[in-house]
C-alpha cells in the first residue's frame, strides 16, 4: 500500500479540527535514536541502510521519535502539538511492511491531566470519525500507579526498578516476582573480595576492583566504574537476606488483577490502598484528576482501567492507552505519556510529552 | 534427481569433516586439482559434492540452493532467520564443538547471571549517557537471547569481526557474545561466562534444507544422516 487511503482527507481534516495540523516528517531518518530508545530488537524489523559516509539510516519505523527530534532541532516553543499522516516501514508478523499511521504528539504541555485527556479524546475522535457507528473499547493503564504501589510496599529500590521494568510484560513480571520470592544463591567470591564484601565498606572494595582493572589493562572510565560495581555488589548481598513477604506479594497480585470502568477506577484504587494499608500519594490524586478530565470530554464508549496494562519501554512514564473494537485484541490506536523521551533524545531541559498513533490499515479493514 | 552435499572448503573443519566421513565408511574422491571445488562420493552416485566456506554453506542451505551441508550449528542459527522452518538437522557430528556465550569482565564481581546484567543494562544510560554495548559477530543469536528470551531491550550491539574478546579491555564494548571451546581465551582476557549465559552449545552438523523432494532423494538424505550420526 503506497497510495494514501481514500479517507485521507477525513484524517487531515480531523487533525486540523483537533488543532494539530499535519506536519512534514522526513522518511529517511538516522537509525541510532530508534535503536537507542526501543532497543536492538527493533533492528530485525526496521529497514536499515547506510549513508556514503557510513552512518546508519533507516526508513522511519514510527513518527514519535522523528517528531521529537525535529522539535528539539528547531528549538520550537512549547507547548506545541504536531499532527502527522504518512507511511511507516516496519516488518510485521502479519500485514505489509509499509503502512500508514496518523497521530498527534503533544509536547511541553504543563497541565498533565488535561494533556493526557486530550490525547485520549483526540484519538477517540479520529476513530469515531473514520468508523462512524462502531463501538470502541478503550483500555487505560498507568505506569506511575504501579510504581507508587511498589514504593508503598516498601520494597528495596533495586527490586522496585526490576519490577517497574517488567511492567506490561506478564511473562517478565512473573519471572521477576518468582526470583524475588526465591532469590538465587550468589556465586562464591575469591579473596580478598569476599572479606571486603563481608566488611561492607564500599571504598576498600572499590579500591580492590580498581586494582584488578588496572592489572587486567582495562581502560578505567570507559564503562562501569569500580565504585559502581562495589556499590551494587554490597546492595545485592544485602538484598539476598530480604524476602518478598507473602502479604506484599499478595497485595501486588491483587493490584495487578484490578480491572474497572474508568469512572469507578479511582474509588477501586482507593479501596485497594486502604485494604492493603498502602499510601499511594500523589500518583492516585493525579490518576483521579486525569480520569475526571477524560470524563469531562463526554466520550461515549467502554473505558476500562487495567492495572497490569503497560509498555515495557523505559521512556514511558505515566498514561498508556489503546483503543480497539470490542473483542478484537489488535489495537486501532495506541498512545501514552513519554516524559523521559525528549531528554533522552538530547533536549536541554525536560519537555513532557504525550501522544498517540492510529493504524490506518487496520482502520481501513474495519470500515464498512 | 540428485542431492547436493556441501563440505567445508578449508581449515580444520574440512579435515574433520573428511575424517568423519572416512570413519563412517564414506570415501570422498577428491579432485586431483586442489583448486577445483567439486567431488564425488564413492558408492553414492546420487550425491554431488561441492566445497564451500562454512558460512556460505549456512546461507546456501538457508536459501535452499543446496540440499545438505556440513557446518557449525552456530553459523546455521546465526545466518538463517526462520531456522526451524527452513532447516532440519539430519545428524550431529560430534566435532567442531564450541559454545556461544555471554561473557563479562571478571572484575564485575556483582554480575553472575543474566538478571544481574539486566539490572546493569537498565541503569546504564542513566549512569554513563549511553546504552550498554555488546561486541559480537552473532547479531541474531544475541538479539534472540537478550531480547526474546530474557526481555532485555536496552543494549546496543557493536559489530566485531575479530578479536572480540579484546573489546571490553579496549573500552569499545562492555560485554561480549562470542564462541569459546576451553574458555582459556576468555580467561586470558579477564572475562567470565555468566552462569546462565550459554546461548548455544554448538557442534558440526549435517543439515538439510527443508523442501519438496522425490522419494529417492529423501531416502539418500536419511541414509547419509544415519551413516554420519554420532
Amino acid at each position: 500500500m503506497t497510495a494514501l487511503p481514500d479517507f485521507a482527507d477525513d484524517i487531515i481534516a480531523q487533525l486540523e479540527a483537533c488543532g494539530a495540523p499535519a506536519t512534514d516528517v522526513a522518511i529517511l531518518q538516522p537509525a541510532d535514536p530508534f535503536l537507542d530508545m526501543a532497543g536492538e530488537d527493533l533492528r530485525r524489523r526496521i529497514f536499515l541502510t547506510e549513508s556514503e559516509t557510513g552512518s546508519a539510516l533507516c526508513l522511519r519505523p514510527e513518527f514519535t521519535i522523528p517528531v521529537c527530534l525535529d522539535h528539539i532541532a528547531r528549538r520550537a516553543a512549547t507547548p506545541r502539538r504536531y499532527g502527522y499522516l504518512g507511511e511507516v516501514f516496519r516488518q510485521r508478523r502479519e500485514g505489509g511492511a509499509e503502512f500508514f499511521q496518523a497521530g498527534i504528539e503533544d509536547l511541553g504541555e504543563a497541565d498533565i491531566a488535561a494533556a493526557d485527556a486530550r490525547s485520549v479524546a483526540d484519538a477517540h475522535a479520529l476513530l469515531t470519525r473514520l468508523l462512524p457507528g462502531k463501538a470502541l473499547a478503550v483500555t487505560i493503564g498507568d505506569q506511575s500507579v504501579f510504581e507508587a504501589v511498589l514504593a508503598a510496599l516498601g520494597l528495596p529500590r533495586g527490586w522496585q526498578k526490576r519490577l517497574a521494568r517488567a511492567f506490561g510484560s506478564p511473562g517478565a513480571l512473573e519471572a521477576a516476582l518468582s526470583d524475588l520470592a526465591n532469590p538465587t544463591r550468589a556465586a562464591a567470591l575469591d579473596e580478598p573480595a569476599a572479606s571486603l564484601l563481608l566488611a561492607g565498606e564500599p571504598e576498600p572494595l572499590a579500591a580492590h576492583i580498581a586494582e584488578r582493572m588496572e592489572a587486567a589493562g582495562h581502560s578505567l572510565g570507559a564503562g562501569r566504574s569500580p565504585q559502581e560495581i562495589a556499590k551494587r555488589l554490597i546492595e545485592k548481598s544485602e538484598l539476598r537476606s530480604v524476602r518478598l513477604s507473602d502479604e506484599a506479594l499478595a497485595a501486588l497480585k491483587d493490584f495487578l488483577d484490578i480491572r474497572a470502568p474508568l469512572g469507578e477506577a479511582h474509588a477501586v484504587l482507593e479501596a485497594f490502598a486502604s485494604e492493603a494499608k498502602l499510601s499511594l500519594g500523589s500518583a492516585l490524586t493525579k490518576f483521579g484528576a486525569r480520569a475526571d478530565a477524560i470524563a469531562a470530554h463526554g466520550l461515549a464508549g467502554a473505558f476500562e482501567y487495567d492495572a497490569a496494562f503497560g509498555r515495557p519501554l523505559d521512556y514511558y512514564t505515566g498514561l498508556v492507552f489503546e483503543i480497539g473494537l470490542p473483542g478484537d485484541t489488535r489495537p486501532l490506536a495506541g498512545g501514552g505519556r513519554y516524559d523521559r523521551l525528549l531528554t533522552l533524545l538530547g533536549a536541554k531541559a525536560p519537555i513532557p510529552g504525550v501522544g498517540f498513533s492510529a493504524w490506518i490499515d487496520r482502520i481501513a479493514e474495519a470500515r464498512p | 534427481m540428485s542431492v547436493t552435499l556441501a563440505l567445508p572448503s578449508k581449515g580444520r573443519l574440512k579435515e574433520q569433516a573428511l575424517k568423519h566421513m572416512a570413519e563412517a565408511g564414506l570415501s570422498v574422491d577428491l579432485p586431483e586439482d586442489d583448486r577445483r571445488y567439486r567431488a564425488t562420493l564413492a558408492d553414492w552416485p546420487e550425491i554431488e559434492l561441492v566445497f564451500l566456506s562454512a558460512s556460505e554453506i549456512a546461507s546456501e542451505l538457508g536459501q535452499g540452493n543446496i540440499d545438505l551441508g556440513v557446518t557449525g550449528e552456530d553459523l546455521l542459527r546465526e545466518t538463517i532467520g526462520d531456522f526451524d522452518a527452513r532447516i532440519e538437522i539430519a545428524a550431529r557430528l560430534g566435532f567442531g564443538r564450541a559454545d556461544v556465550v555471554v561473557a563479562v569482565p571478571d572484575m564485575w564481581l556483582d554480575v553472575d547471571t543474566m538478571a544481574d546484567l539486566d539490572d546493569v543494562a537498565a541503569d546504564f544510560r542513566h549512569r554513563h549517557g549511553r546504552r550498554l554495548r555488546i561486541a559480537t559477530k552473532y547479531w541474531r543469536l544475541t538479539q534472540q537471547f537478550f531480547s526474546q528470551l530474557h526481555g532485555i531491550q536496552v543494549y546496543r550491539i557493536v559489530e566485531s569481526l575479530g578479536a572480540t574478546e579484546g573489546a571490553p579491555a579496549a573500552g569499545s564494548a562492555d560485554v561480549i557474545v562470542d564462541i569459546t571451546t576451553t574458555g582459556s581465551t576468555l580467561r586470558a582476557n579477564h572475562l567470565k561466562v555468566l552462569e546462565d549465559g550459554v546461548i548455544l552449545r554448538s557442534e558440526a552438523c549435517l543439515a538439510a534444507s527443508r523442501k519438496e523432494r522425490d522419494d529417492a532423494d529423501k531416502k539418500a538424505i536419511a541414509e547419509l544422516g544415519a551413516a554420519l550420526r554420532r
